[in-house]
């Protein structure tokens, strides 16, 4: 079985090395036995969301993220549909706020999906620096970037628990998304790469929600190497 | 009153600093920058005041338009140490006025942060702007480059002539707002594709029908020959056009005529002719411009060589949080052919911030560096694993790829493990450390 990987707005949805993403899912299904596909796809592009597996998408400017909204709003069923039928759905970085109600700029309210309740509101500074969460789906520690400004508020379904950085909104302790097998966050890294832990969980997740077998598989990949690398210098050596 | 205290105390400070060998280029600025945001509103101002702005490139544009101006005759003052903030400005305007702060000489020329310029200028002061490219860069402090375009139009007016560059689409969307302005632009080069380098980010989308903006050619990154398939919007004809880049032999033309390049680098060919242009606006005589850099030409800001026993070792330092800045050192090293041995890595991401963000590292095209060309790439740093993590998704063979563990082993592992010339691409932290580390494998010779 070939798994086909949808990158959804790769040309603008971004930002912050976020191609990585994708990449490293490839890395990981092919190291457990599985043939995969990229495809490229973006404004314009008639995107059927039947044909593929996976999805996943990245961070992106304001501006960006309204031509996104102009063409991806089409969709908005199949995505349901998709999202209901257990497909794997990656959103890292500003394109999780596309899926929730509205974001509300300075001026303006952009509605966007509605697929989920959340809301976003764009802030006037920036919310810049180092992650480090943990989740329930692992037991390793989660780490990675966040650069935005914006925060989403009414989200029920975290994904994360902050140990140190930032959640959802300013004084959360929580971050993230999660529902079936599509996760959104905030973090960008590019997350799949600098988690190869986590990236292998969500992976085995999905894999087993649609009854696809898969080889197991070793922590041999250097991603694993370079993740321990950043615990030891970063995160252990920090005073708790 | 109030300004000529500001103004001795700035310049008592300089002294102070220079007697004790401190750097002076930021701390008195700072002094009276601090005390009064509006200081540098209360200056008066020569007839030709400077600004150059981007992404990348300032410093060796800001560079070349002063050796230019000053074979012209003219009193130039300029940030020669590239503290382009509010307080390096700040420190170079008072350091360069009377005490009642009257500019001393010709021309004030700056080299300028892009988020810097609304807080030096205000609108009526800067005559000439030349933006040089607006890239991701630093996107910590910086953001993404729509933010960037914000931070750069807020701070100008039609007053400024700009000598924009219009192979960046991002640079030309400031002719949607602004009428005052020249263009400047590279055309088709033996060194350009037509397939991105980065499929995801080498591209842009039109800023007035958001269509997807078509490439003819790119010279690297997003920066081309476009032009929009829907609307009127395109980087068009260009007032001084550079054809004819040669990189082996260090030349090119603008409109039709030959002018040399320092660097054997296309970024050279940018800020000579950014220079140039400048200078043709400040109605230069081609004669003065033509021995400035054809004849008396400055040593470039970077590319310094030196050797490994017989070996030789060129530094192309490579800024971090850019990954053009990386692409433009794989570029270079990918069109020499010679056997060779690559340094990457660093030991801090940015020397403004702690920031330990990696993700710009995932938009460099190492694919670059997958060459049989290559013997090894040395890998150093905080962040090697990150590095080689990269180039394990670059599929470059992991057998050519050395993890450097101590870095004062490194000319060792040179020596006895490497084979060909060696090209680093490292940043200003490492740059040093190997410099250092050359000297000392020099001395124990």
């Amino acid at each position: 079985m070939i798994i086909k990987i949808a990158h959804l707005y790769y040309d603008l949805m971004n930002l912050y090395g976020e191609s990585g993403n994708p990449q490293a899912l490839i890395r990981h299904l092919e190291n457990k036995g599985l043939k995969t596909e990229l495809h490229f796809l973006t404004v314009n592009d008639d995107i059927d969301f039947n044909k593929y597996d996976i999805f996943y998408m990245g961070m992106g400017s304001l501006e960006n993220q309204k031509i996104v909204l102009d063409d991806i709003k089409k969709y908005k069923d199949n995505i349901k549909k998709a999202i209901n039928a257990n497909k794997l759905f990656i959103a890292t970085g500003s394109s999780m706020e596309l899926f929730g109600k509205f974001i509300k700029d300075k001026d303006d309210i952009i509605e966007a999906l509605n697929i989920f309740d959340y809301e976003t509101e764009v802030i006037d500074f920036k919310i810049v620096g180092e992650q480090h969460f943990k989740t329930k789906i692992i037991d390793y520690d989660v780490i990675g970037f966040q650069n935005r400004t914006s925060i989403i508020t009414k989200n029920k379904n975290h994904l994360f628990k902050v140990v140190e950085g930032t959640g959802s909104s300013i004084n959360d302790n929580y971050e993230g998304f999660v529902y079936k097998n599509f996760y959104a966050t905030y973090l960008t890294g590019p997350l799949l790469i600098r988690n190869p832990h986590l990236t292998d969980k969500l992976l085995n997740l999905y894999l087993d929600s649609m009854k696809i077998k898969y080889k197991k598989t070793k922590n041999d990949l250097i991603d694993y190497k370079a993740y321990d690398e950043y615990l030891k210098n970063f995160i252990e050596k920090e005073p708790k | 009153m109030r300004k000529t205290i500001l103004i001795i105390l700035s310049k008592l400070s300089i002294i102070v600093l220079k007697f004790f060998r401190k750097n002076a280029t930021v701390f008195p600025g700072k002094i009276a920058y601090d005390l009064d945001h509006h200081i540098l509103d209360k200056i008066k101002y020569p007839k030709i005041v400077i600004g150059v702005t981007g992404s990348a490139g300032k410093g060796s544009t800001t560079s070349l338009i002063a050796h230019i101006l000053t074979k012209s005759g003219k009193s130039v003052a300029y940030n020669k140490f590239g503290s382009n903030g509010i307080y390096g400005i700040t420190t170079l305007v008072i350091n360069n006025c009377t005490l009642t702060g009257k500019f001393k000489k010709d021309i004030l020329l700056v080299e300028i942060d892009e988020r810097h310029l609304k807080l030096a200028f205000n609108k009526k002061i800067l005559t000439h702007l030349i933006v040089t490219n607006i890239t991701r860069d630093q996107p910590s402090r910086s953001g993404n480059p729509d933010f960037i375009f914000k931070e750069i139009t807020d701070a100008i007016s039609d007053k400024t002539k700009l000598i924009l560059n219009a192979d960046d689409p991002h640079v030309m969307k400031m002719t949607l707002k602004f009428k005052n302005y020249v263009t400047y632009g590279l055309e088709k080069t033996i060194y350009d594709y037509t397939i991105p380098s980065n499929l995801g980010i080498d591209n842009a989308y039109c800023p007035k029908c958001h269509n997807k903006l078509i490439y003819t050619y790119y010279h690297y990154g997003h920066i081309g020959i476009y032009k929009c398939k829907n609307c009127d919007f395109t980087r068009g004809k260009v007032k001084y056009k550079a054809t004819d880049l040669d990189l082996n032999k260090q030349e090119f033309k603008i409109n039709r005529k030959k002018y040399y390049l320092n660097k054997d680098i296309m970024y050279a060919a940018y800020y000579t002719l950014a220079a140039v242009a400048l200078a043709k606006e400040l109605k230069i005589s081609p004669k003065i411009i033509d021995e400035a850099v054809n004849k008396d030409f400055i040593k470039p800001k970077r590319g310094e060589v030196y050797n490994i026993e017989k070996r030789t070792l060129t530094m192309l330092e490579s800024k971090n949080e850019n990954s053009l800045s990386y692409f433009q050192s794989l570029k270079y090293i990918s069109l020499k052919k010679e056997l060779k041995t690559i340094v990457v890595g660093f030991e801090n991401v940015s020397r403004r911030y702690k920031y330990n963000d990696l993700s710009w590292l995932y938009d460099v095209s190492f694919k670059l560096l997958n060459d049989e060309s290559i013997d090894k790439i040395l890998c150093i740093g905080r962040f090697k694993y990150d590095v080689a993590t990269c180039l394990s998704y670059a599929n470059i063979d992991k057998n050519k790829i050395i993890m450097v563990d101590d870095i004062d082993n490194l000319i060792d592992i040179i020596k006895t493990k490497t084979k060909g010339n060696i090209y680093t691409m490292v940043c200003f932290d490492m740059s040093d450390k190997i410099k250092s580390l050359i000297k000392e494998a020099k001395n124990d010779n």
